[in-house]
This record gives structure tokens, sequence and C-alpha cells, in this order.
């Protein structure tokens, strides 16, 4: 799953993330910084939606969209691929 | 009022920078601690820093969701009344008319508010406002007979405007309505009126000065030029006219006071003038309106909360001025203001709902509202909030605001601080009540509920159209079916 991320991140514990590639920063909030974090640590694409629902009161419907669209800002900002 | 500052997006900022400057290199997961319930979750969102001068839409993020709206759960508004709504404070349009009221009675005795009926001719927000106190000022047959059929007497309407027909004249002077003089065309017209009626007939004169630019030459006559003597003169002259009356509207707002302190002084220097050379004596002046309401133009660059003159200032401004006309105190002329926006804009709320939200090929996000310009003409000249109407969390991102017409011009906003919303959210857009209502179109959509709420009481105002009524002038000829 290493690949999944374009290059190294630092995350901070406010959610202030680094990109030490291109150099750029970003803020996530908390359920995107814990989405990361899960990402950072080798998390399956698939068991996204499951890591969130049992941290965070949300329901699943809600969850796979949000995460989701996570996704798809993720790439766009060419974080992962 | 809350007075923002602008300094404070800025520290923010600075602190944003500042908390990253600590990097720690975090390991940690959830495993390390002991969980009793689960988090409060808001939507995932990665925002990326873009650093640079604050730009011209710095306004403080409203986070903070506005989730009722005067007592009422926003959900539930409009679950029992639909999406897009227009919600009308109603004690707020009342306090809004006693504060300038006042702001203008304490300064000039005589002062008399007549509310623009084209900002929002309504019927509920012409009767609450004439429930207070206020006089109408209309600007077309039609308004006059709105007017009319809410039992407002001819002598409490102000007729402007550069066009009116010889049958509404006839109506306006039969039932004493207060009429200022366009242009010399209809000056004739109103001659020969008098002529019918077999008596002289009083007048008000509109006048227009080089104030603003581009300046409102559109209406009346210039003083700068002599056309406004002239135009006293030339009503003296027949015989049939009896001028009493002198208008001037400097234009819409107008956060400028000094354009209302040399519109005022050219009142006062007018009116000494045709005193002196032609012996008038005024029983009203009108300084028409233009006051300013809680809304950021397009291209200001600081928000309206720190731009926009209060009742107070406006009258501060214009009354002492007057009061140095040519008269004895107790002479003095009655006073009309004309406010529409600064009264009505504020009082209303549209809420509306997130259609769509998609990424631009610039990186950059937009949303879909379900409310486009043809409700809410007004993003031509404000740059409107839109304020989450639950809990969106506290990401703000630079949104482009795009309304739900298939139309490409219907863009409700460029750049806007909006929260994290998913389709279905709701968002409100405060002050939307000058203008948009009187000037919506039907388009595509049939066009929303408007509810009015005092004493906790949700009153529909205007129901939303249905097909059938859209349609009900229209007629398909035989000849087209068979
Ligand atoms: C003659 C006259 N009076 C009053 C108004 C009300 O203007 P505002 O809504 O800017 O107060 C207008 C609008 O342009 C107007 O033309």
């Amino acid at each position: 799953m290493d690949s999944f991320l374009h290059s190294e991140f630092t995350l901070s514990e406010s959610g202030f993330l680094f990109d030490h590639g291109t150099g750029l920063t970003y803020t996530l909030n908390e359920t995107g910084r814990f989405i990361f974090q899960k990402i950072q640590d080798g998390s399956h694409a698939n068991n996204l939606v499951e890591l969130v629902t049992s941290e965070f009161e949300v329901a699943e419907d809600i969850a796979r969209k949000d995460v989701d669209d996570f996704f798809r800002q993720l790439k766009e900002a060419r974080i992962i691929h | 009022m809350v007075v923002f500052n602008v300094l404070s997006v800025h520290s923010m900022f600075s602190q944003l920078l500042f908390a990253g400057s600590s990097l720690l290199n975090l390991k940690i997961r959830t495993d390390d601690y002991t969980m009793t319930e689960k988090r409060h979750y808001s939507k995932p969102t990665i925002i990326r820093h873009t650093v640079g001068v604050m730009n011209k839409y710095g306004r403080p993020p409203a986070t903070v969701p506005m989730n009722r709206l005067v007592g009422h759960e926003v959900k539930e508004l409009v679950e029992n009344y639909g999406s897009p709504l227009f919600v009308l404070n109603v004690q707020e349009l009342r306090d809004n008319y006693r504060d300038m009221s006042r702001a203008f009675m304490t300064r000039y005795p005589k002062a008399q508010i007549a509310y623009s009926y084209k900002t929002n001719y309504m019927k509920a927000v012409c009767s609450i406002l004439h429930q207070e106190g206020a006089w109408a000022e209309v600007v077309s047959g039609f308004e006059y007979d709105i007017a009319r059929n809410l039992n407002m007497a001819g002598e409490n309407i102000i007729f402007n405007g550069p066009y009116k027909t010889k049958a509404e004249l006839m109506r306006a002077f039969s039932e004493k309505a207060l009429v200022n003089i366009d242009n010399y065309d209809e000056m004739q017209v109103i001659e020969d009126i008098a002529e019918e009626l077999g008596t002289v007939l009083e007048v008000g004169i509109r006048i227009n000065m080089d104030l603003n630019s581009p300046p409102w030459h559109k209406f009346g006559f210039n003083l700068e030029a002599g056309h406004a003597f002239e135009a006293v003169k030339r009503a003296l002259a027949s015989g049939k006219l009896k001028v009493v009356g002198l208008h001037i509207h400097v234009g819409t707002y107008i956060d400028d006071l000094t354009i209302y302190s040399r519109a005022a002084q050219g009142m006062v220097e007018f009116y000494r003038y045709i005193k002196e050379q032609l012996g008038v004596t005024l029983k009203y002046w009108d300084m028409g309106g233009g006051y300013a309401s809680h809304n950021t133009l397009n291209w200001a660059w600081l928000p309206a909360e720190q731009t926009c003159p209060t009742y107070d200032h406006y009258a501060e401004t214009i009354c002492p001025i007057l009061l140095n006309g040519p008269f004895a105190a107790e002479d003095a002329p009655k006073l009309f203001l004309e406010p529409g926006r600064a009264l009505v804009d504020e009082p209303f709320s549209l809420i509306t709902s997130v259609a769509a939200q998609k990424r631009m090929p610039n990186g950059g996000r937009g949303i879909v509202l379900d409310a486009g310009m043809n409700i809410l003409s007004s993003v031509q000249w404000y740059s409107y909030n839109f304020q989450t109407g639950q809990d969106s969390g506290s990401m703000i991102e630079d949104t482009t605001v795009y309304g739900g017409l298939c139309m490409n011009i219907d863009v409700l906003r460029e750049s806007a601080s909006v929260p994290q919303v998913r389709r279905g959210d709701l968002l409100v857009i405060p002050h939307v009540g000058a203008y948009n209502i009187s000037q919506s179109w039907q388009f595509i959509y049939l066009r929303p509920n408007v509810i009015a709420i005092e004493d906790g009481e949700v009153h529909v105002i205007k129901k939303a159209e249905t097909r059938e009524y859209v349609q009900e002038f229209e007629q398909v000829p035989d000849t087209f079916t068979k």
C-alpha cells in the first residue's frame, strides 16, 4: 500500500499536513486527519468506511459517500493515485 | 451591529501557519487510547493552503450554523414550506422602520417615511410598513393601484417616475396624491389635466445634481445646467400649476454620506433661489431613497459591516443642513424620505438547499444550489454570504456558488467562504429582501413560498407558484392542435 501515497507526508496532531515532495501544505479536519492517518498506516481503502463508522458518530451510507468524496479530493490534489 | 475586524482574519491565518511550524512526525494509533463514546463526526476534508495577501472577499468565515431563523428550526421550515424559501422576520422590519423614523424625526420633526414600493411590493410587506406609519412611494400606475388597494389614501401616496400615463395622473390628482414631475412632456399633460379639472394643481419638481459618477441624470431636471430653475419657472408661467415640492433621489446603495450632504445643500440653495426669484413656498421636500443596507457590494473591499452608515448617520448628515433653509422654524416644509433597501433587505433571508458539489478544473470547489438568479437578481450587485443551516464542521473553503438555472451566467458568487456541505444540506442567505422578489422572473422553475414569522407564528405571505398559475393567461388556438 506504500505506493498509494505520492510522496512522503508529515501530519501533525492539529491536522496540518506537509508534502515533502512538493513542499505544499494542507489543513485536514479531524475526520480527514483520521482517514489520512489510516492511509499512512497502510489501511486498505475498502476498510476505511468501517474504520470511520466505528470511530465516529455517523451512519454508514453517509460515511461511504463522504469517504468517496474525500478520496476524490486527495486524487485531485495529487496526494494519492 | 456587529463590527468585525479584518485583522482577525489575518491573525487566524498566521495562527494556522504557526500551528504548522511545530511539525510532529506522528505515529498515533487508535488503540493507544481507550474511548468511551464515538467522536463527533464532520465531513472529512482537506484544504490546500494558498499564500498571498488577503483577497477582497476577506470576511470572517461563518462556520457557526444558522440552524434557526426567527426562533424556528431551518430544517423544519423547509420540511413544511419547501426549498428554496424566503423568510421574513416581521419584528426586524418593524424595528427598522421605527429606528429610521426615530433617527429622522428627532432631528427634523416633520420627517415622514414614504416606503419605496418597487423594492418589495408584496402586500404583506407594504401592510406592515403602513401599519407602522409609512406612506407609499410609487413609480407606476400598477404600484399606485397596489397602494390604493391596501386602502392607502391618495394623499399619503407619492407618485414618482419618468413615465406616468394621463389616466394614471388624472387618478392621482383626483385622489390628492403628491406628484413629482419628471419632464416637460409630463408637465404638459398635467396642465391639460388642470384645465380639464378646472383647477390649479399643486405639483413637485424632481431635480438632479452632479453628485456621483455616473450621474443620475435620467430623472428630473438638472440643477447645475439651470434646467431645474427653468422647470419651476415654466410650471408657474402656465398659471395652471403651483410648485409646492422639490424631489431628489441621489442613487441607490449610497454609503458615501457626502453625497447626501451635497444634495441637501443643493436643495437648500435652490429653495432659497426660487423663493427669492419666483416667490415659491414649499410644502415639502423629498430627499428620496438610496440608503445602504448591510450587504457588501461586489466591488467593495471592505464588508458592509464596516462601511454601511446607520440611520442616525444619514439623518445627522441631512437634517441639520435642511433646517438651515429659508423658513422660520415653524414653517419648515415636510421632509419625505423614500427608503427601500435600507428597510427591507435585512429582515428577509433565503433558505436554499445544496443540489450538488463539484471540483472545478482549476482545483477549486463549486456548489450548485436549488435557487438561481431568477429569484436572486441582486447578485449583480451584492456578494451575499452563505451560512450553513446545520453543523458543517469548521472547515471553510473558497467556493464558487452556482444557481440552479441551466444557464452559464447563473453564478450567485464567484468566491465565497462556504463550509463543507453535501447534497441536501441547507444554506441560509441573509439580507435578501430588497428587489429580489419584485424583480424575480419565472424561468424554468416555479417561484417559491414566502413566509413571514412574528410572535412565533408562521404565515405564508406568498404561495409558491403552480404550473396552472403560470399558464393561466396562455391560450392555444384550436387550429394549433387539430
Ligand atoms: C425615486 C426613488 N425613490 C426611492 C428609491 C428607493 O431606493 P433604495 O432602495 O436605494 O432606497 C428609488 C429606487 O431607485 C427611486 O427611484
